[in-house]
């Protein structure tokens, strides 16, 4: 999966735990301001680990802060092909 | 500090549906709200009928949380619109206390079939914030801005009953002006119910749900599980009469006890001692009591030790008092019960008749009181008391007023 490939899926992850518009998922955007709490945010990432079959270590969990750290974190744990 | 406290609100959410309506014309009607099972697939249960609240009277509303929490929710909704109470209680003087015996068993039995059945390796991260006994409580406290005592009573079938009462004790202390009180459950799950099953207290007629709860009669079979809510809007009544809000009736006195006996088994004396606290605590005088909601499950041992405190409390002039389980119409809402009877004797008495006892088809001999069998009966009714005695040996009464006896 390419870096574009995972952001465009995890937009619509994040969507359908909570109704953020694309434009407020910029890869700078800090979750919190994108208006995910931090119990929106175990949400979400239940739904990634559930969806892309992966388990996130929370201390990866933690050190996310942005929606490009998420999509980072998720590149990192994805088996390479 | 006042020394009365109104009712101003009443909520429910119950077998009969939403709304009080829905409980009054039942209650009068003396119909059953128990019907087979239909929420959940009961394949592999021998118990296949309950309480159930119908899909229609919650499905789609209060989204994101334990279907216990939104019964509470829906109720507490109806008690606040009635109580006009939106903006009308400072928030920091306005409480939440909702009891609960079971908790959000829909969450958690969901979450644990996961990983044993399904054989996931995750539980959804809100298990916990949505069944934790507190999550109705505090869903109430959040969806109704109430930043004052707030809290959950855990007493299994007399938590309903104990949040009441100490929402009362919490007014008449000072401690707030109103709370929303009351109590939810919806224990209808697979594995509640099998847990239920394995007590062998559970009336099992899956043929004929309406007539499977029979308390006080020679055949009765058990107990029928039930889910739903009430929520009464508590407030002390120079709050009330200040805003000029109509009062529906008031708490007179409450009574706590532990039987410190038997976890399962009750005991008269413990029982008795609960009434008699709640007529204290009151200053209501014996013959002042004009109808009981009764516990009455219809197990054996509720029955007769129910009956037996009832006359050891008042002697010679209990056969005078009639005596009603409700139960009988919308089954055992554990941790709810005590509310919700509290909230459908005051529906009933207020339109003036008591709510019958249905099914008592056989007078148990062991069991002589006026049970109000089969039939709603016209009567004017000043002051009541609603008995709750849960597992565990734990017993709250309430005592209260009616619009007739304010």
């Amino acid at each position: 999966m390419t870096r574009a490939e995972i952001e465009q899926k995890l937009i619509e992850l994040v969507q359908k735990e909570k109704d953020i518009p694309q434009e407020k998922l910029t890869p700078e955007t800090l979750l919190a301001d994108a208006g995910l709490d931090s119990l929106d945010a175990l949400n979400v990432l239940f739904t990634i680990e559930e969806d892309f079959h992966i388990s996130i270590p929370d201390d990866k969990a933690r050190g996310i802060k942005t929606f490009g750290d998420m999509v980072t974190v998720v590149q990192e744990l994805l088996p390479s092909v | 500090m006042s020394s009365r406290v109104a009712i101003t609100g009443i909520g429910i959410v119950s077998p009969f549906g939403r709304g009080r309506e829905a409980a009054l014309e039942a209650m009068r009607d003396g119909r059953s709200g128990i019907r087979c099972i239909e929420s959940i697939d009961t394949t592999g249960l021998n118990c296949r009928i309950g309480g159930e609240v119908p899909a229609a009277a919650h499905q789609g509303m209060f989204r994101g949380v334990d279907r216990f929490s939104r019964f509470a929710l829906l109720a507490a909704e109806e008690a606040v619109e009635q109580a006009n109470a939106r903006g009308a209680i400072e928030p920091e003087r306005l409480g939440a206390i909702i009891g609960t015996g079971l908790g959000g068993c829909e969450t958690l039995d969901g979450g644990f079939r996961r990983v044993y059945k399904d054989r996931q390796p995750r539980v959804p991260p809100m298990t916990i914030p949505l069944s934790m006994y507190n999550a109705a409580a505090s869903a109430v406290a959040l969806n109704f801005g109430a930043k004052g005592i707030s809290y959950a009573p855990v007493s299994a079938c007399a938590s309903g009953a104990h949040a009441i009462g100490q929402a009362f004790h919490a007014i008449r202390g000072g401690h707030a002006d109103a709370v929303l009180a009351g109590g939810a459950d919806a224990p209808l799950t697979f594995g509640i119910i099998l847990a239920w099953e394995s007590m062998r207290v559970m009336a099992i007629d899956n043929e004929h749900p309406q007539s499977a709860c029979r308390p006080f009669s020679a055949d009765r079979k058990g107990l029928v599980l039930a889910e739903g809510a009430a929520v009464l809007l508590l407030e002390s009544m120079e709050h009330a009469n200040a805003r000029g809000q109509a009062i529906l009736g008031e708490v007179a006195g409450f009574g706590i006890t532990s039987d410190a006996g038997h976890v399962t088994d009750p005991s008269v004396d413990g029982e008795a001692r609960a009434i008699r606290m709640a007529l204290r605590d009151g200053s209501v005088a014996d013959n002042e009591v004009a109808y009981i909601n009764a516990h009455g499950t219809a197990t054996r041992a509720n029955d007769l030790t129910e009956t037996a405190a009832i006359k050891s409390v008042f002697g010679s002039g209990a056969a005078r008092i009639p005596v009603s389980s409700t139960k009988s119409m919308h089954g055992h809402a554990m941790g709810a019960s005590g509310a919700i009877e509290i909230a459908c004797s005051l529906l009933a008495l207020n339109d003036g008749f008591i709510p019958p006892t249905l099914n008592l088809d056989k007078p148990d001999p062991d069991c002589d009181l006026d049970y109000v069998p089969h039939a709603s009966r016209p009567a004017r009714v000043p002051l009541f008391l609603s008995h709750s005695f849960g597992f565990g040996g734990m017993n709250g009464v309430v005592a209260l007023r009616t619009i007739h006896g304010l």
